[in-house]
This record gives structure tokens, C-alpha cells and sequence, in this order.
């Protein structure tokens, strides 16, 4: 599903982020990316969004070499991977109905299929209450759920989440990463980058540890070791 | 076509939802055309105010009372050649005296004197307009010739030269003026807006890159803020249209006064509508789009 194959990036200034990684990701995989800050983490999820491009490598996503992909190609890319931040990024000015729809509609998706679509991505996380919602009016917890949504929309075979618990307590934390375990439990990927010992050590997945940009270790039912 | 329709949507929701951004950006707008405006009503005020000095001046060249009909037919002949003259009128012996009588006929030792002359003692006149005032210079030079001394008695030219020549260099002063003016305020106008959209884009960049990371084609990004400009656009120039319109009726019953033929600024605007606010529409349709495009260059490097 996604193979890593001597990936290195180094940025403008001159920092390596990122050293000869291999990685491989089968399809359904449950994987948690740990490492302390800097360990280029999200620079691994930004060159797998195409956000960043990888100096020495090469990284295939279902056999599409994407370190040669063109910028038009891009939004296909990332219509194909669902994202989630720590920080939502949700459309301030949308309601959560209008977030979530927008993701279809800037596919050309038709306005009967999105009224299909969105008020099913809102009952996964729990939010046909809020449907009407402006960002501004949600909890935290709410947000993040409305983002997953948002990824959920095009069902991805891939959902990357990068630190989606980082701004959250542990309730919804909890809801959240149940959220993306009940998602994985459909047949999608999930990659999941993150600080939090107590989830990893709780989900019992795949755990891969980074640490000055190079992967230390590997481990199917891994725990946090940092 | 379901693309442009959301892009449309798009464009007016980010127009409504940033209400105050959209209404300065209109404002300042109108105020750069208003100013526009305002300098070109100058400019077709001060030529009309020259065209009506020109106008009043003339050259008229009085023959000796001796010339002959063939000999002024001659010379006005020889004036109607040069390519620089529109208008020549001729007045004839008889015309000149009764103009004479007409003008002094409260004056009765002028009349009184004429007839104790008995005969006619004025010669044809003969009164020669030409396109510039510079023109006459070169007409009068032209009768400068030995031959026609002896027809000619006077040329009333020498009076307006000074006068002509002022009025030239005020022309020439205020035309350079009024051009450097209109550069120095549209470069202004061009740096005001540019900011302005930049703001408003600069104040969007986090949804820019939201959009991106959804999977937005740079079309679909831009589409909205190109419909916004040419929003921009038709808002500015009818709240323009309609000021400068309220501004011009007030104006005229002014300059009716001020300025002869019954010259109407408002009547101006109507016979020159198309081609002055079509220039203006056009020239900020470039600007909002050129300073959107810009600004949202390096947004669209997500």
C-alpha cells in the first residue's frame, strides 16, 4: 500500500529532517509514528500528502510513485488520503455541514450524492447534532471529529492523522481514537502520528519510532519507548 | 459547469461572510475612480475654457479704403489656401460703415464727422480664424509682402500676440500638469488596492491552504477571489457612475455660466459613457486581478 524506499529530505536551510527511511505499510495496517519533536514526523506526513518532495528516495502509494508526481495531480493525491491535524483545520467561516461537503464539492461531486455522503460521515463520528455548527461553536473534541469527517469523505483507503489527539483531554481523546480504530476496522489505513504514550500503549498496534529523522525501530503490538 | 456554479457560490458566501473586508475594498476603489474623474472633468474643463478663449480671437485685416472687390478676393483667396485657416468672413465697404454708424449712433459728432466727409472712408475688412492661435503668426507673415502694402492698411493681430502666446503656455503648463497627476495618482491608486486584496488574501491564507489540503485544484482557489475581483469591479464603477452623475447636475448649472455655447459636463459624460467608464471598468478589472493574482501566488504553494 505504501512503501518508503530510501527517503531522505533535507530543507533549504540545510537541516536533514528526514534519512534514508524504509518503510512499508501494508493495506489495513494500524500504524503509530513516535518520536520526540523534530524527529521529522510531520515532514513524513507532509511528503506523504505531497506537501513536500523528498530529496533522495522514492515513496508509492498503491504502486503511484508519488516523488515525480505532477502539481496538477495533486489535489487527486490528497482526495485519495484523508488528513487530520492537531490543529482541525477546519474553514472558520463554514458550518460543519459546509466543511465536510466542501471536500466533495471541490471533487465535482454531484449535490445529490454530497446530501447522501455528508449526514453518513456525521453519524460515523457522532455529529448529525451539529450538522448546522460553526467551528467557532464546537468543543475541541467536536472539531477534531469534524475533521475526520471531512477525510472520511472520499473513503480513503489511507487516513493520516498527525497529532489529532495533541489539543484534546483524555475523553475525547478516548472518542477520537476510537473513532479512527472503528475506521481501520472497515479495511482503512491509518497512520497515526503521534506524542501520546497512553494511546499507543493502549491500541497495541504497530508502532514505529523515529528519532533524529532515522527509524529506530518497528514493532507489530509495539508500546512508546521514548 | 457545476464547478463555475459552486465557484460562483463560493465567491458571493466569502463576499457576504467578510462583509467589511469587501465594503472597504469597494470604497477605496470608488475613491481612486472618483479621483479619476474628477482630474478628466478638469481636463475637458480647461480645454473647453481654452476652446472658448480661442474662439474670441481672431485677425482682422482692414484694406485701404482704394482696395477693389478684385483685389480682397484675391488675398482672401490666398489666405483660404493655407490649410491652418477655418473661417474667413469678409465685410464689404458699405458693411464696415454701417457697422460704424451702428456702433456710435448715440455719438453724434462721430456720425457728424463721417458725413462732413461725404464719402465712404472705410475699406473692406476682412476677419480670418485659424485652427491654433499659434497659427495666425504665419498667416499674418504670409501678407507681409511688398505687393500687398499698398492694399493692406492694418492687421489687428499684433494686439492678441501676447495674449495667445500666455494662453499657449498656460495651455501646455496644465496639460503636462494635469499628466503627471493622473501618473503619480493611478501608481497610488494601483499600490492602495494592491494591499488591500493582498490583505484580504493575506487574512484567507490558512483557508488557501485548507482548500489545498482537501484536494482544491488551484482553479477552484482562484476562481472565487477572479469572480470577487470582477465583483469588485461593476460595484466600484456604478456606485462611481451614479456619484459622478449626482456630482455633474449639481455641477452644471455652474458652469453654464462660467462657460459660453451652453457646454454641459453632464452631456459630456452621457456622449463619452461607454468609452470613459468602459477604460475605467477595464483598468480596475486589471488592477483587482493582476493584485489577486499576485498576492495569491505564493499561497498557492501549499
Amino acid at each position: 500500500m505504501i512503501k518508503l524506499t530510501g527517503v531522505s529530505k533535507i530543507y533549504a536551510t540545510g537541516t536533514p529532517a528526514v534519512r534514508n527511511l524504509n518503510l512499508h505499510i501494508g493495506a489495513g495496517d494500524f500504524v503509530s509514528i513516535v518520536g520526540q519533536s523534530g524527529t521529522g514526523k510531520t515532514t513524513l506526513v507532509k511528503m506523504l500528502i505531497a506537501e513536500e518532495k523528498p530529496n533522495k528516495g522514492t515513496i508509492e502509494i498503491g504502486g503511484w510513485d508519488i516523488t515525480k508526481i505532477n502539481s496538477s495531480d495533486i489535489p487527486y493525491l490528497r482526495r485519495q488520503i484523508g488528513v487530520v491535524f492537531q490543529d482541525y483545520k477546519l474553514l472558520p467561516q463554514r458550518t460543519v455541514y459546509e466543511n465536510i461537503a466542501f471536500a466533495l464539492e471541490v471533487a465535482g461531486e454531484k449535490k445529490h450524492r454530497i446530501h447522501q455522503v455528508v449526514p453518513q460521515v456525521l453519524e460515523i463520528v457522532n455529529l448529525s447534532h451539529k450538522a448546522d455548527s460553526y467551528p467557532f461553536q464546537l468543543s475541541g473534541g467536536e472539531q477534531q471529529r469534524t475533521a475526520i469527517a471531512r477525510s472520511l469523505v472520499h473513503r480513503p483507503k489511507i487516513i493520516v492523522a498527525d497529532e489529532p489527539t495533541g489539543n484534546l483531554d483524555s475523553i475525547n481523546t478516548e472518542e477520537v481514537i476510537s473513532i479512527l480504530k472503528k475506521i481501520n476496522e472497515f479495511g482503512t489505513t491509518i497512520i497515526l502520528v503521534t506524542h501520546n504514550r497512553e494511546v499507543v500503549n493502549h491500541l497495541r498496534r504497530r508502532v514505529v519510532t523515529m528519532h533524529a529523522g532515522e527509524i529506530i525501530s518497528d514493532e507489530h503490538d509495539g508500546k512508546y519507548k521514548l | 459547469m457545476l464547478s463555475f456554479l459552486r465557484i460562483l457560490k463560493f465567491a458571493f458566501q466569502d463576499l457576504w461572510r467578510n462583509f467589511s473586508l469587501s465594503f472597504m475594498t469597494v470604497f477605496i476603489l470608488v475613491l481612486m475612480l472618483l479621483s479619476v474623474n474628477t482630474l478628466w472633468s478638469l481636463d475637458v474643463l480647461t480645454k473647453q475654457a481654452v476652446e472658448a478663449v480661442k474662439k474670441q480671437i481672431d485677425v482682422s485685416i482692414y484694406f485701404v479704403p482704394q482696395a477693389t472687390d478684385k483685389n480682397v478676393n484675391e488675398i482672401k483667396a490666398y489666405v483660404e489656401m493655407f490649410p491652418e485657416v477655418v473661417d474667413i468672413k469678409l465685410q464689404s465697404k458699405a458693411d464696415v460703415l454701417a457697422s460704424f454708424r451702428e456702433q456710435h449712433k448715440l455719438q453724434k459728432e462721430a456720425l457728424d464727422a463721417l458725413d462732413e466727409l461725404g464719402a465712404n472712408p472705410f475699406g473692406p475688412t476682412m476677419v480670418i480664424k485659424t485652427r491654433e492661435p499659434k497659427d495666425y503668426k504665419k498667416i499674418i507673415e504670409a501678407l507681409d509682402v511688398p505687393e500687398y502694402e499698398s492694399i493692406i492698411e492694418a492687421k489687428s493681430f499684433d494686439n492678441h500676440e501676447d495674449a495667445i502666446e500666455r494662453l499657449q503656455n498656460i495651455t501646455n503648463r496644465i496639460e503636462r500638469i494635469g499628466f503627471g497627476l493622473t501618473v503619480l495618482f493611478a501608481l497610488i491608486s494601483f499600490l492602495i488596492i494592491f494591499n488591500t486584496i493582498r490583505v484580504a488574501i493575506t487574512t484567507q491564507r490558512v483557508e488557501i491552504s485548507i482548500k489545498r489540503l482537501v484536494g482544491a485544484n488551484n482553479w477552484f482557489i482562484r476562481g472565487p477571489y477572479l469572480i470577487e475581483s470582477v465583483f469588485f469591479t461593476i460595484a466600484s464603477v456604478v456606485c462611481t457612475i451614479g456619484l459622478v452623475y449626482l456630482a455633474l447636475r449639481w455641477i452644471d448649472p455652474y458652469l453654464a455660466v462660467v462657460l459660453p455655447n451652453g457646454f454641459s459636463l453632464t452631456n459630456y459624460f452621457y456622449s463619452n459613457m461607454l468609452m470613459l467608464f468602459g477604460v475605467q471598468a477595464l483598468a480596475v478589472l486589471l488592477l483587482t486581478v493582476t493584485s489577486s493574482a499576485l498576492a495569491m501566488r505564493k499561497q498557492l504553494k501549499v
